[in-house]
């Protein structure tokens, strides 16, 4: 017991503190691939970080109609996203294994959302206010995707188990796994929303509603937000490989299990490349369009959650 | 018909009420009537006649005439005529029928005859104060000719603030604006909305009135004002003091020599290429598509190269004067500029196909933004707004003014009426451009750059010039005057008109579509207002007020100058 206990504690500290790592890195990827497809020399790779550290170190300035709200949204939304790091098994086992199962997951990863929402509300600008209600209405077509793809895993295999779910579950079936298939579609088809980039970036399209929520932010809360932000785009690829391409990436004990982390690492960084290649390639949608996209999707999923109990 | 038939007309409808015209060529018509018939004229000329609204001027013509004098210019655009109808008032009853209800395109030009001259447009419905700023005082008309040109009044009351129209019920509102990342310069469109939804909008614009009209007409020369017309705008600027040179010289009969017409023609459609790139860069952005963005100004910075090669300067060449250009375009430039374009041409082709194909600009684009042909007639709309809606006017084909009407290209139009049709409209003119330029080369003869110009201009002469901006037809009225210098120069941009079809085309539609419906019409404003300093050390606000900033820069100005 005592053993597992410590190996939870190594684990979680692991997986956040690879995710904090990693994070800026991915976004300096992103950025410097951004750049090349537009013809542009981009910023160096490490820039993010030196971002952070700049909006770290700048004055604490309290604006907004309520700032304390505002203070305890950038906290609460990367202290829930670090959270989320200790769910999801990134090339070892999930360190809260057997204490957390896929619903809280689920629950987490829509108090994400909710941050946003909350920092609309503190800044109280009107600007800020369309993009809450914005974020609310995506929120509430989108979050069922992610729910209906874990659940189908948990259909497939009986288990809310972390680290039964998040191993390529939704293709455990006697036969093809169409259900599984479908979820693959469907996650890929909106996964740009779920990392908030363009073509869905709506709720802070800067050209309408100037950052949206995120406008009355500066200094370190907005450098918590950002980072936050940065820090999803990897939980979400982490889970997305997890959930859709586990393959070679298991956690199996010392040496092997180094090149098979470093494996999933690498799958988590080809996820990046095509949201970037997919965000440099697009117009953003309206929020009209975007939700009558996602209502499609919807039911496709409610499809696929159907076979999925019929052992599809 | 050409100008003298429709006198003709005119008088034998309107009889002795028409009271006389100039007629100095078959595309010009400077017809003075009765003020007590203005509105049926304008009537008959816009709706019978079908022309198309252009301009309304108002002019403090005490020193000469001892009357005011006002104008209001349509175009044939079919018959390839411009027309002036003129009238003049009393000093002590400055009333005259507005005509806004017949022609709705003249809305603001009467509400800024009212700011600027005092003249009170009877029956016009919105007489909300347009360009003077909030805090100027009433009874106070700065372009009267007894005003000087830097005079502030006493009594200016910069805490005045501007009253917006009330709420309509159910809605909130969306400011866009004074200052907004997708307006580059300082606007304020006041949205009235319902959830996502653009209920309706109230303008107010004229932040940065500079007053360059006045300027010309008190302290400049005939020659200066070029410079500063071409300063009118960031990107369009070559087109303003085209404009301006071609009003001078049609008031005062001259002909620039050829050569000078051809270099102005070249100028001119290279401003076209970059503006159009520029835009459809800015859309790009506007709609989240950054990529096409970085892409078309990297397509376009050539043409930046070439302009600095012949001018010296990216933008505003200063290339014109009164009876030709300054500079020339030599034998090894043309050589380059043919480089530039056969590579422009081969680089703009496949992003053009791209776009066309792309569902997902498509989607944001169609159906946005309709602005039809009724919309169109009525308001006055110009260039790709009206040309997206099928509306076939262009001043290059309609008035041909430099060179224009020695050589070949279509006018490009679509049939939608919204966004979408404006994109491909400029896309495609951009291929116009090079074939007009090409052309230029080709043809361009030898010959001086710069007509002698001996004596000195005529006096109380009037000029029409209608010049093809990027943006739709730039208009320019001159009347010469004495010392050197024109007595009145109303300058009408394009965005003057299309920017009054912007509550009509973002209406009813979403927040979303609000800034490319705006962004379509490629608006053009002007800048410089208040800021706020802190002291780090103290701690202590403070908030400059106008006059303190105004001081500073005239003393920094002091300092740079000595």
């Amino acid at each position: 017991m005592n053993g597992s206990l410590i190996w939870r504690i190594v684990g979680g500290v692991l997986n956040v503190g690879v995710v904090l790592l990693v994070a800026p890195l991915c976004q300096g990827v992103l950025r410097k691939v951004t750049a090349r497809v537009q013809s542009r020399q981009g910023p160096p790779l490490l820039q993010p970080y030196f971002d952070l550290l700049k909006l770290l170190g700048k004055e604490d300035i309290e604006s907004g109609e309520t700032p304390p709200m505002q203070r305890f949204a950038a906290y609460l939304s990367l202290a829930t996203v670090l959270t989320v790091a200790c769910l999801v098994p990134m090339g070892f086992v999930a360190p809260m294994n057997g204490v957390a199962d896929i619903i809280l997951l689920i629950y987490l990863l829509t108090l994400c959302g909710i941050c946003t929402l909350l920092a609309g509300l503190a800044a109280g600008s009107t600007y800020s206010l369309v993009g809450a209600s914005r974020e609310m209405m995506s929120m509430i077509t989108l979050e069922p995707l992610l729910a209906i793809a874990l659940i189908v895993g948990a259909v497939h295999t009986g288990s809310f188990r972390l680290d039964t779910v998040l191993n390529g579950s939704v293709y455990e079936t006697n036969g093809v796994p169409w259900s599984g298939l479908i979820m693959l579609v469907v996650m890929i088809l909106s996964f740009q929303a779920f990392v908030q980039r363009v073509p869905f970036d709506i709720s802070e399209a800067e050209t309408e509603l100037m950052e949206g929520p995120l406008m009355e932010y500066s200094g370190p809360k907005l450098a918590l937000f950002k980072y936050a932000q940065m820090a999803k785009l990897v939980i979400y690829s982490a889970l997305f490989v997890r959930m859709f391409v586990p393959w070679g990436s298991q956690f199996v004990f010392p040496l092997a299990g180094l090149v098979f982390w470093a494996m999933f690492w690498a799958k988590v960084l080809v996820v990046v490349l095509l949201v970037t290649l997919v965000a440099a390639t697009h117009a953003r949608y309206r929020i009209d369009q975007a939700i009558r996209f996602f209502a499609s999707l919807f039911a496709v999923a409610l499809g696929a959650l159907v076979l999925a109990s019929y052992g599809y | 018909m050409i100008a003298r038939e429709m006198f003709e007309e005119f008088k034998a409808r309107f009889g002795p009420l028409i009271e006389r015209a100039d007629l100095p060529s078959d595309r010009r018509l400077f017809v003075f009537v009765d003020r007590s018939v203005v509105k049926f004229v304008c009537q008959h000329i816009f709706r019978e006649l079908d022309a198309r609204y252009v301009a309304s001027i108002g002019t403090d013509d005490r020193p000469f005439s001892g009357k005011f004098l006002v104008a209001h210019n349509f175009a044939f655009d079919k018959d390839h005529v411009l027309c002036s109808v003129l009238t003049q008032l009393p000093e002590n009853d400055l009333k005259i029928d507005s005509i806004t209800k017949m022609v709705p395109a003249a809305s603001w030009a009467e509400r800024e005859m009212r700011d600027l001259l005092g003249i009170e447009p009877v029956g016009h419905e919105y007489l909300k104060r347009l360009v003077l700023p909030d805090g100027w005082p009433e009874g106070k008309h700065p372009l009267r000719k007894d005003v000087p040109w830097n005079e502030v009044p006493e009594s200016y009351n910069e805490d005045n603030e501007f009253k917006f129209d009330e709420t309509p019920e159910g809605c909130t509102v969306v400011p866009f604006g004074p200052f907004h990342p997708t307006l580059d310069e300082p606007a304020h469109f006041r949205l009235y909305v319902e959830g996502e939804m653009v209920r309706g909008c109230e303008y107010r614009g004229f932040m940065v009135h500079r007053g360059i009209e006045k300027l010309a007409e008190s302290v400049m020369s005939y020659n200066d004002i070029p410079m500063l017309a071409e300063r009118i705008c960031g990107i369009c600027g070559c087109v303003h003091s085209v404009a301006y040179v071609q009003a001078v010289e049609e008031a005062a009969a001259l002909k620039p020599p050829p050569r000078a017409e051809y270099i102005r023609t070249i100028m001119l459609e290279l401003e076209r290429l970059h503006s159009h790139l520029l835009w459809v860069g800015l859309a790009c952005h506007i709609v989240g598509f950054d990529t096409l963005f970085m892409q078309s100004f990297r397509i376009r910075e050539p043409v930046m190269w070439i302009a600095e090669k012949i001018s010296g300067n990216r933008k505003t060449y200063a290339i014109c004067l009164i009876g030709g250009v300054r500079r020339d375009i030599t034998h090894d430039i043309k050589a380059e500029l043919r480089v530039v374009l056969d590579k422009l041409e081969s680089e703009w082709r496949p992003v053009v196909s791209a776009v066309s194909k792309d569902r997902n600009i498509q989607k944001r684009t169609c159906g946005v933004g309709v602005a039809n042909k009724l919309l169109v007639k009525n308001l006055g709309l110009l260039g790709p707004v009206a040309r997206a809606a099928g509306v076939e006017i262009d001043c290059r084909h309609d008035h041909p003014y430099a060179a224009y009407d020695r050589v070949e290209f279509d006018v490009i139009t679509a049939q939608s009426a919204d966004v979408w049709g404006r994109v491909v409209v400029r896309m495609n003119e951009v291929f116009e451009s090079i074939k007009i330029i090409r052309q230029c080369l080709d043809k361009m003869e030898d010959g001086p750059l710069q007509l002698e110009i001996k004596d000195e201009l005529p006096v109380g002469r009037m000029g029409l010039s209608s010049v093809e901006a990027p943006r739709g037809e730039s208009h320019h009225f001159v009347i010469t005057g004495e010392n050197n210098r024109p007595r009145r120069w109303r300058v009408r941009a394009p965005t003057y008109q299309n920017l009054q079809g912007v509550p009509m085309m973002i209406k009813d539609q979403q927040i979303a579509d609000m800034t490319i419906s705006l962004g379509s019409i490629d608006p053009c404003f002007s800048c410089t207002d208040r800021l706020e300093t802190i002291d780090l050390r103290s701690g202590t606000t403070k908030v400059w007020s106008q006059k303190e900033l105004l001081e500073l820069t005239w003393a920094k100005t002091k300092t740079m100058t000595k």
